[in-house]
């Protein structure tokens, strides 16, 4: 990463990211329906997979998708009423999936699909604190107050495996907007002479 | 003092099909431009004047890339071999689309934005904005947010951008597409203070008519090539036959003729009634009690930025469901939901209108006739698409093809939805004479389809061509309503001129 | 839509510079939510749920203060009064909003008022005062002025789409998608391309050192809130 980024490569990863962002927030309203709710990991990813997959068609080398993922994860901490760990999952995940790619040279469209699977772990910040600190910390807190059996029954209505069900249907979410994704491109874009 | 010599481009892109192709530059080019000359290039589009601006501001070949022979250079350095921000603090540039062209939000910002980038003291670059505006009289566009600012104004922040800098050359990539007559005309005294400034100004446009007494000279190309090149007097010489001749737009819209009339064929009406909007702000909306119009017309809304030209087009459609109005066709009484159904809007930039992966698609997407076959279905689209020259194109993306066909493909889907009224947003903006001719030549063709056609346009040259029919707006209300003929022909050229 | 600074200060009583925002920000949003509720760790929470009480007040956002001031004070009191005398599903159903309330609505006020109260100009200016480097800075640039761009877009496809009616007559939601997105992603690549040529004849360039216009300026208070907020940050972490 020794050669500056161009200017062009900036304003694409700006574009790109708004976009992202975007289609993430409303499709999040969008699935605010109660029945999608559990849904809402599995669903976002398939939605945000289809632009996603347009921005790693310009993407040329590594560093791009990691800053990507810094600015999305700072937008989803800033708007997105998430706590800071959020930041944190977007960059690693974005960090991930720059790797992914790489390792297919920017160019393997299987790499790209994987990458887009592997992204859409950053996922995991918007319920971490649901399963993990928030919630133990807060069930400890109350055990005072309502006995240990009563904590019992509340945690297992949210159960710890409840989180990597959860993580998994990011993983398959991300993998089918993808696929999505490189199937759009090829019918829209390449046929336009846009990709 | 810019000079090219021998100067070949070819722009080089991947096709549909994986393959390289070379296409649209110029070649064997030689031209100098001597300081403080103003140059306009014209010509058919893809003539390569656009090309010729980006080879002096250094986008070509530092962003777009093809091949370069020959040498360009600016005061003898060599523009190809200078970094792009160098060659960003001698030649100022605008650019044709008003909405891409800005990197900040608010318009303060986007004016010092070429400064700051330059690292001049932030106190000098207040001062110079300041000093600025008070000379464009833009001191109520400061501070504000582009997304609330007209075309017009956008394209005057983007020289009011230039001007901060005061660069000694300044390229414009044709300014005026998306403008209106007073937009024009704001731009036009821009223009002629830069040039007794002593600036060198190099513009590629279509439209003419504002340039005629600024231009020192003029280029014509056509395929990458200057076929003619006039001077001062030769410029201020053209009447309307020789641009017709020449293939360009007209130099005046003073003596552009009168050419098209035709005698009304129906005298059934298209009514509006109670058609008052407001949109949020409060500020801009319609208020019309009642218009007639000639159904099967072709008619023209006229009138200034922000009169309620548009507005007033959507709520013809039918994109306000809170309008109240009624339109009265063929003795039906439609309301805004039913207007939707009997009306089609080609818009302005019809790249939002197109969605499906090929032309015959987009076509067919318009025929909601659930009692067509597929076959029956693709058979009428290809009549559609043959006789707007388009059936060659049936299986390509639609975005694959050029501004024009886009078009084209826009007005083959109203065609084929079978609705009665159809509407254009700025069908010309930035179109070149052929083309200007042939959207009137198809405009003139549904209204032989017995279409009413309704026109939002700014371009007199494109009314005279096609329309006969002028509706007026101002600040929402209709101020003139009456047919196009060869005595209403003088008013309007006064509008349009004044 | 909405999204993206927004930067109406001229009404504000006072404006902290953005970089003592954004050290309040660090400090709510830590304490927040992993504080507990006894000692010097109440102390600090009591604390930051005050702050975006008051600088909301400061942008005269009375609307959105009274909302927080009331939901938030409703949760702790469920916790503190209610909670403990209720069993069961409803004991539940009044807990889990309860405890998302105390612990990110705070948090989430205090971004909201980053936001509101500051422009794209004064946050770009800032991060270059905070030296974060130029690939991080031009992108948020760009971010924050596609947000607009992209409703604009939206406005216009969507009536497009209501024209043709093809809201009706598409019922395969993938294909409803489609039909949004893809010239959505049409124009995205289109803009890019003509802001990176206008951006590069504007002399942007990628690295190099460029001025601000905006004028930020850290006085007294903005040095007393950022102390505040590691001092606080630091406390937490002690005890």
């Amino acid at each position: 990463m020794k050669e500056k980024f161009e200017v062009k490569e900036l304003i694409n990863v700006g574009v790109f990211t708004a976009l992202y962002f975007v289609v993430v927030f409303v499709t999040c309203f969008i699935g605010m329906v109660p029945i999608c709710m559990v849904l809402i990991p599995l669903i976002i990813p398939i939605v945000a997979g289809i632009p996603l997959m347009l921005f790693f068609s310009k993407i040329k080398r590594f560093g791009m998708f990691t800053i990507s993922g810094v600015l999305f994860g700072l937008i989803m901490f800033l708007l997105g009423s998430y706590s800071w760990v959020i930041i944190l999952t977007c960059v690693l995940a974005a960090l991930l999936a720059d790797l992914v790619m790489m390792a297919g040279g920017y160019k393997s469209v299987k790499c790209c699909v994987a990458a887009s699977s592997v992204f859409s772990l950053w996922g995991i910040g918007t319920f971490i604190s649901l399963f993990f600190g928030f919630r133990e910390e807060y069930l400890n807190s109350i055990v005072d107050g309502y006995g240990q059996e009563y904590v019992d029954k509340l945690s297992s209505y949210t159960p710890s495996w409840m989180f990597f069900v959860m993580a998994a249907m990011c993983l398959v979410g991300g993998l089918i907007g993808g696929l999505l994704g490189s199937k759009v491109l090829n019918k829209h874009f390449r046929k336009a002479g846009m990709a | 003092m810019i000079e090219f010599q021998n100067v070949d481009f070819a722009y080089t892109s991947v096709n549909a099909e994986g393959k390289t192709i070379h296409e649209n530059g110029i070649s064997g080019l030689d031209l100098s431009i001597r300081d403080g000359e103003f140059v306009v290039l014209t010509g058919g589009s893809g003539c390569g004047k656009t090309t010729i601006t980006r080879l002096i501001n250094g986008l070509i070949p530092h962003y777009y890339s093809g091949e370069l022979h020959g040498s360009i250079t600016i005061d003898g350095k060599s523009v190809p071999d200078t970094p792009i921000y160098e060659t960003a603090k001698r030649v100022g540039s605008v650019f044709q689309n008003p909405r891409s062209q800005f990197f900040n939000v608010n318009t303060t910002d986007e004016i010092a934005f070429a400064a700051e980038n330059q690292c001049r003291e932030p106190v000098e670059i207040s001062k110079a904005i300041t000093e600025t505006a008070a000379s464009m009289h833009i001191e109520k566009l400061l501070d504000r947010s582009i997304f609330e600012l007209s075309g017009g104004e956008k394209q005057i922040i983007a020289c009011a951008g230039v001007s901060v800098l005061s660069p000694d050359i300044i390229v414009l990539d044709e300014p005026s597409s998306n403008l209106d007559s007073g937009a024009i005309e704001k731009l036009k005294i821009i223009l002629s203070d830069w040039k007794s400034q002593g600036k060198t100004i190099v513009i590629a446009e279509h439209r003419l008519y504002f340039l005629r007494e600024l231009a020192d000279r003029l280029l014509i190309l056509k395929d990458g090539r200057i076929v003619r090149e006039l001077n001062a007097s030769q410029i201020k010489a053209l009447t309307f036959a020789d641009t017709e001749q020449i293939g360009i737009r007209p130099l005046s819209l003073l003596d552009i003729r009168y050419s098209y009339g035709r005698a009304s064929g129906r005298n059934e009406t298209l009514t509006l009634e109670s058609f008052i909007f407001t949109y949020k702000d409060g500020k801009h909306g319609i208020n019309i009690p009642k218009l007639e119009l000639p159904s099967g017309g072709v008619i023209a809304i006229i009138g200034h930025n922000g009169a309620g030209k548009s507005t007033l087009a959507r709520n013809i459609c039918g994109l306000e469901h809170k309008c109240k109005g009624v339109m009265k066709l063929g003795g039906k009484a439609l309301k805004a939901k039913d207007r939707l159904k009997q009306c089609y809007m080609i818009m302005q930039d019809v790249n939002h209108q197109l969605f499906t992966e090929s032309v015959r698609d987009e076509v067919m997407l318009s025929m909601t006739d659930k009692l067509l076959t597929d076959e029956q279905k693709v058979q009428k689209a290809d009549e559609i698409l043959k006789s707007l020259d388009l059936l060659e194109y049936a299986d390509t993306h639609p975005m694959a093809l050029s501004g024009g066909q886009k078009q084209r493909t826009a007005i083959a889907s109203g065609i084929a939805s079978s609705k009665p009224v159809i509407i254009f947003d700025e069908p010309t903006s930035g179109l070149d004479l052929a083309h200007m001719k042939q959207v009137a030549g198809e405009i003139l063709k549904l209204r032989d389809m017995g279409k009413t056609v309704i026109i939002v346009t700014h371009d007199l040259e494109f009314i005279l061509s096609c329309c006969d029919h002028i509706v007026r707006l101002e600040q929402g209300q209709v101020v003139e309503d009456h047919a196009l003929d060869k005595d209403t022909c003088n008013r309007l050229q006064k509008f349009f001129c004044k | 839509m909405q999204i993206g600074f927004q930067g109406n200060t001229k009404n504000a009583v006072f404006d902290p510079d953005p970089r003592a925002k954004f050290a309040m920000l660090l400090a709510v949003n830590i304490i927040m939510i992993s504080g507990g509720s006894v000692g010097v760790e109440y102390a600090l929470r009591i604390i930051c749920a005050v702050l975006p009480l008051v600088l909301l007040l400061s942008i005269r956002n009375y609307r959105t203060a009274l909302i927080y001031f009331i939901l938030l004070g409703a949760a702790v009191y469920c916790e503190g009064m209610v909670l403990p005398h209720t069993h069961g599903v409803a004991g539940i159903l009044l807990m889990i909003p309860c405890g998302i309330l105390t612990r990110f609505m705070t948090g989430y006020m205090m971004c909201w008022y980053t936001v509101r109260s500051t422009s794209v100009s004064e946050f770009v200016t800032a991060m270059d005062k905070m030296h974060v480097p130029y690939f991080l800075t031009i992108p948020m640039s760009v971010m924050f002025r596609y947000f607009p761009t992209l409703g604009e877009e939206y406005r216009s496809i969507h009536d497009a789409m209501k024209m043709r009616e093809i809201g009706q007559s598409v019922k395969n939601p993938f294909t409803y998608i489609e039909y949004v997105l893809v010239p959505i992603m049409m124009s995205t690549v289109r803009i890019a391309d003509e802001l990176s040529a206008a951006s590069l004849t504007k002399g942007l360039s990628a690295g190099s050192r460029r001025t601000h216009i905006c004028r930020i300026r850290l006085n007294a208070l903005d040095i007393l809130m950022i102390a505040g907020s590691f001092v606080m940050i630091v406390l937490f972490f002690i005890y």
